[in-house]
C-alpha cells in the first residue's frame, strides 16, 4: 500500500520531469548543430563559387596554422580581448566596490541605469562612441581645451578604438557581477583589517581581493569570451583595419565566399576560447576556494 | 597600556546627534563598560575611539596623545567585533597573525606569538583550522586572540558576547576578565545587557540618547542612581508617583497619589510641592501580612501573583491606583499566599525621589 503511494508519487515527479526534456533538447540542438556543422564544413576543401569537395581533408587547418596572417589575426584577437578585459576589470572593481559600500538610496537607481544600459544594442553604443571619440568629438575637444594634446588624437579606426568599444560593451555586466560579489563580503572584515594595522592596499590585497576572487575570475572569463567573439565593435570602431578573427571570418564568408576556411577559423576561435576557460578553471581549482565550506 | 580621554566628543548624522558632548576619562588598566539601550550612542562612541568613525567635534586622547585625526591602523588598538569579523579565507593561525604580519615581524616571532595567544585563549591545536569549523565561543576567543596579538595599548569590544547562549556567555565573561587582568590592558566594552555590565566592569558608563547619564562602579549605579533612567536601567525598580510635602535635611515626606504619606531620601532637586517619582528596589520592601490598617508610612495592597524562584520569592502586589509593585523577599522566610492583604514599608534611605513624577508601577 505504502509502496504503491511512493511509486505513484515517483511517477508523478518523473512525469513532471518530462517537461524539462523539450527545452533541454532544443538548447542542445541549437548549440550543437551549428557548431557541428561548421566543424564538419571546416574539413572540406573550397572549390569556389560556394561549392565544397565531398571528401574530408585537413587542408584548411594546415593552411591556417602555417599562414602568419591568420595566426597574427588570432594573436591580435587574443591580445585585444585580454587588454579590454584587464581595463574592464580595473574600471569595474572600484565602481562595483563603491556601489556595494555606499549607503545611499540612489544606489538601486544607479544599478537600474546600469542594467538598462546593458540592454542597449551594441550598434547604438558603438555609434555613440564613434561620435564621442572622433576627430571633432567631445573627448578631443576637451583634451585640446585643457591643452594636453595639440592635435586631435586618433582613437577611431585602429586598435585603441576597438579596445574602448569592447570595454564599453562589457563594463555594465562586469560592474553588476562584481557588485553582487562585493556585497556578500561584510564591511566589518575591512574594518577589522584596518584596525589590526592594515593599509588600504594591504586590506585590498589580503582581504577584499581573495574573497572576491571567484567573482573576479568569473567576470574576467565572461568578459574575455564576449571580447573574443566581438564583431560589431571590431568592425565599426576598427574601421575595417583591425582584422580580428571574427572580422576575418565575416570577410571569408561574404567577400571570398570560402565557407570551409571561415568554418575552420571559427572552429579555431571556439577551441581557443574553450581551452583558455578550461585552463583558467584548472588554475583556479589549484588555489583553495576563498569562501570555502567544510 | 594607556589611559583614554574623550573631551566634548560629538557625532552628528544629518541633523541627528548620535553622540552629544560626551566627556569620559578611562584609567590605565581599567575595564570600562559603555551601557545603554540600542541607539544610545555607545557603539558610535566606541567606533570613534577606534577611529572607524570621525567625530563631528571634540578631542580623543589615548595615553595623553591627541589621536582624533589619526587613522585607525596607526592607533594600535585591538578590537573584537560583534560578528567577530574573522577572515574566512584564513586559518586561525593566519587570523591571529594578521596584525603581526602587517607590522612586518619575522616569521619566527610571529609563530611564537601565535602559540602564546592560542595558549592564553585556551585554543591549542586550532591553528590550522578555519573559522567556519569553530563554534561561536571558539570564534569569539580567536577574535580576542587576534585583537591582542600585537600587544595593543587598548582593547575595544562591541557586544562580543551577544550571539552566545546564556551559559557560554557567563563562561566567556569569566574568561574575559581573567585575560584582561592577566594582561592589565585598558578595555572598553559595549553592551546593552546590564547584568553583563555589572559582572564585568570596574566602572560603568550609562548612556542614553547620545549623552552620559552616569558614570560609576556597578555598586554606585545600583545604590546611588543619578536619575530615574539609571535606576530603571540598572537593576529592577518600582516607581511610585507623589508630591513632596516637606524636606528636612536628608529626608523628605512625600504624599503618594492615594494620599498615603511616606518618607524618602531627599535629593538636591527635591523641594516642597514638586512632583516626584519614588524609586524602590524590589528587595527593599518589608512585607507585613494581614494588617489591621495601614500604619504611618505604609502602603497596603493585595498579592496578585507569586513566583517562587528558590533563593527569592517575587510578589506582584496590587496597591490602590498604581500598577502592581514587584516585591522581592528571601526564599527562606514564610511564603505568603495569592490574594492575601499585605502592608509594605521601607527605610527612607531606600526610597529615592526623582523629580518629574507621573508614572507609577514597575519599571
Amino acid at each position: 500500500m505504502a509502496r504503491d503511494i511512493v511509486k505513484r508519487e515517483l511517477t508523478g515527479a518523473a512525469r513532471w520531469r518530462l517537461f524539462l526534456w523539450p527545452p533541454l533538447l532544443l538548447s542542445a540542438a541549437l548549440l550543437i548543430l551549428p557548431q557541428a556543422s561548421f566543424v564538419w564544413m571546416s574539413l572540406h576543401k573550397n572549390l569556389g563559387m560556394g561549392l565544397v569537395s565531398p571528401g574530408l581533408v585537413p587542408d584548411n587547418y594546415l593552411r591556417v596554422l602555417s599562414d602568419p596572417f591568420y595566426l597574427g589575426s588570432l594573436w591580435l584577437t587574443f591580445r585585444l580581448s585580454l587588454t579590454a578585459t584587464a581595463i574592464g576589470l580595473a574600471a569595474a572593481f572600484p565602481t562595483a566596490y563603491l556601489l556595494a559600500r555606499a549607503r545611499s538610496r540612489w544606489i538601486s537607481f544607479l544599478i537600474v541605469l546600469l542594467l538598462i544600459s546593458s540592454f542597449v544594442t551594441i550598434v547604438v553604443k558603438v555609434l555613440g562612441l564613434s561620435l564621442v571619440l572622433g576627430q571633432e568629438g567631445v573627448v578631443n575637444q576637451f583634451l585640446e581645451w585643457i591643452g594636453i594634446v595639440a592635435e586631435p588624437l586618433r582613437m577611431l579606426n585602429d586598435e585603441t578604438g576597438v579596445v574602448i568599444g569592447l570595454v564599453q560593451y562589457t563594463l555594465p555586466f562586469l560592474v553588476m557581477l562584481l557588485f553582487s560579489v562585493i556585497q556578500t563580503i561584510p564591511a566589518s572584515l575591512e574594518e577589522a583589517a584596518e584596525l589590526h594595522g592594515a593599509t588600504r592596499l594591504s586590506t585590498f590585497r589580503r582581504i577584499l581581493l581573495p574573497l572576491a576572487l571567484p567573482g573576479v575570475i568569473a567576470g574576467a572569463l565572461m568578459t574575455f569570451n564576449l571580447n573574443m567573439g566581438a564583431f560589431t565593435s571590431a568592425v565599426l570602431l576598427g574601421g575595417g583595419k583591425v582584422l580580428t578573427l571574427p572580422v576575418v571570418i565575416q570577410r571569408k564568408i561574404f567577400l571570398d565566399v570560402d565557407y570551409p576556411l571561415a568554418a575552420c577559423l571559427a572552429t579555431l576561435l571556439v577551441v581557443m576560447v574553450f581551452l583558455f576557460n578550461v585552463a583558467a578553471a584548472l588554475a583556479l581549482r589549484r588555489t583553495r576556494h576563498p569562501l570555502r565550506t567544510p | 597600556m594607556a589611559s583614554v580621554t574623550l573631551e566634548g566628543v560629538s557625532k552628528v548624522y544629518g541633523r541627528h546627534p548620535a553622540v552629544n558632548e560626551v566627556n569620559l576619562a578611562i584609567e590605565d588598566g581599567e575595564f570600562l563598560v559603555l551601557l545603554g539601550p540600542s541607539g544610545c550612542g555607545k557603539t558610535t562612541t566606541l567606533r570613534m575611539i577606534a577611529g572607524l568613525v570621525e567625530p563631528t567635534q571634540g578631542v580623543i586622547r589615548i595615553g595623553g596623545a591627541d589621536v582624533t585625526a589619526l587613522p585607525a591602523r596607526k592607533r594600535n588598538i585591538g578590537m573584537v567585533f560583534q560578528d567577530y569579523a574573522l577572515f574566512p579565507h584564513m586559518t586561525i593561525g593566519e587570523n591571529i597573525a594578521f596584525g603581526l604580519r602587517e607590522r612586518h615581524l619575522d616569521e619566527v616571532a610571529i609563530k611564537r606569538r601565535v602559540s602564546e595567544l592560542l595558549a592564553l585563549t585556551r585554543l591549542p591545536g586550532f591553528e590550522r583550522r578555519y573559522p567556519d569549523q569553530l563554534s561561536g565561543g571558539q570564534q569569539q576567543r580567536v577574535a580576542l586572540a587576534r585583537a591582542l596579538a600585537y600587544s595593543p595599548t587598548l582593547l575595544l569590544m562591541d557586544e562580543p558576547l551577544g550571539a552566545l547562549d546564556l551559559k557560554l556567555r557567563e563562561a566567556m565573561q569569566v574568561e574575559l576578565r581573567r585575560v584582561q587582568r592577566a594582561l592589565g590592558i585598558t578595555t572598553i566594552f559595549v553592551t546593552h545587557d546590564q547584568e553583563e555590565a555589572m559582572s564585568l566592569a570596574d566602572r560603568i558608563v550609562v548612556m542614553s540618547e547620545g549623552r552620559v547619564e552616569q558614570t560609576g562602579t556597578p555598586e554606585d549605579l545600583y545604590r546611588r542612581p543619578a536619575s530615574a533612567f539609571v535606576a530603571n536601567f540598572v537593576g529592577k525598580v518600582n516607581f511610585l508617583a507623589g508630591t513632596v510635602r516637606s524636606v528636612t535635611g536628608a529626608v523628605c515626606t512625600v504624599a503618594l497619589a492615594d494620599g498615603t504619606v511616606v518618607e524618602a531620601s531627599a535629593r538636591a532637586d527635591c523641594s516642597a510641592g514638586a512632583a516626584v517619582r519614588l524609586a524602590l528596589r524590589p528587595e527593599h520592601f518589608r512585607v507585613v501580612p494581614e494588617p489591621s490598617g495601614a500604619a504611618k508610612g505604609q502602603i497596603c495592597g493585595t498579592i496578585e501573583q507569586r513566583r517562587f524562584l528558590g533563593n527569592v520569592v517575587h510578589y506582584y502586589v496590587r496597591t490602590k491606583g498604581d500598577l502592581p509593585l514587584l516585591v522581592e523577599q528571601a526564599g527562606a522566610g514564610p511564603v505568603l499566599e495569592v490574594g492575601e492583604r499585605v502592608a509594605l514599608s521601607w527605610l527612607s534611605e531606600h526610597a529615592l525621589a526623582f523629580a518629574g513624577g507621573e508614572r507609577g508601577g514597575t519599571g
